[in-house]
């Protein structure tokens, strides 16, 4: 029931970066990325999406 | 150069020219095309000359002058749309498919990026991370650019180009998924191979 596939999981991922998930899927997330190493990854890939996108924004 | 001394000149010119260049920057990551984003620009700055009087202070210039900027380009973006359909996007590519195993897990392991803060003050990086978002299909990337450079949140993007919430996801998870894609070919890879 709180199975999600890496998929899943990485449609949350960004998700989460534009909006405060919903109970349901922040706890399958939560879940999910206790176990998948892949998806830690992918999570903070997203974050440096982020951060590189407010550097290139800033850069003189 | 604008000069109407009439007007109450709470500010001058000169001031406002100093943010063409972070103006112009955002707005080519915007467009990716430079005549347009000239255009933007100077019409951007020649609009808030004009409007001056109605800059209040309360936010700083350059948030004021990103604001009118956005504006612009909105429009821009809007008959841009209408007038060219949509790419067709291959299907079952759409969802990264090929990236998982059958069971839905990643068919290869994501890199690892240690330290986020760390990787972004290389040039290097931040180089191949600007020519990912120049390859990213036309519209995915503007709606990306409008939510990470210009801030715009769900709301606005779904209200500025008439999308629904669902759809303004699914177009940023492309972005992210093709983007990390991407960097997984040099940005990121580096990173690992340090």
């Amino acid at each position: 029931m709180f199975r999600i596939s890496c998929q899943h999981a990485s449609r949350l991922l960004s998700q989460r970066q534009d909006e405060p998930l919903p109970f349901g899927k922040r706890v399958k997330l939560r879940i999910h990325l206790s176990v998948c190493d892949a998806c830690r990854n992918v999570s903070r890939q997203f974050e440096t999406l982020r951060l590189a996108m407010r550097k290139l924004r800033e850069k003189d | 150069m604008p000069n109407d001394s009439a007007a109450p000149a709470s500010l001058e010119f000169e001031q406002l020219a100093e943010h063409r260049g972070y103006l112009l920057r955002i707005a080519r990551l915007e467009l990716r095309d430079d005549h347009l984003a000239e255009d933007c620009v100077s019409d951007t700055l020649t609009h808030a000359y004009e409007k001056r009087a109605s800059f209040r202070g309360a936010s700083s210039l350059r948030t004021w002058l990103t604001a009118i900027l956005k504006n612009r380009i909105i429009d821009l973006l809007r008959k841009q749309w209408r007038e060219q359909p949509l790419e067709p996007a291959p299907s079952g590519e759409q969802d990264f498919d090929a990236l998982f195993d059958a069971s839905g897990h990643y068919a290869e392991m994501p890199s690892a990026v240690n330290d986020p803060a760390e990787l972004c003050q290389q040039d290097g990086f931040l180089i191949a991370v600007q020519r990912c978002v120049d390859k990213l299909p036309k519209r995915i990337g503007q709606v990306f650019v409008l939510r990470e450079v210009f801030g715009s949140d769900t709301k606005e993007l779904c209200k500025d180009l008439g999308l629904t919430t669902s759809n303004v996801w699914v177009q940023l998870y492309r972005a992210r998924m093709m983007l990390r894609t991407c960097l997984e070919q040099g940005g990121f890879g580096r990173a690992k191979a340090r």
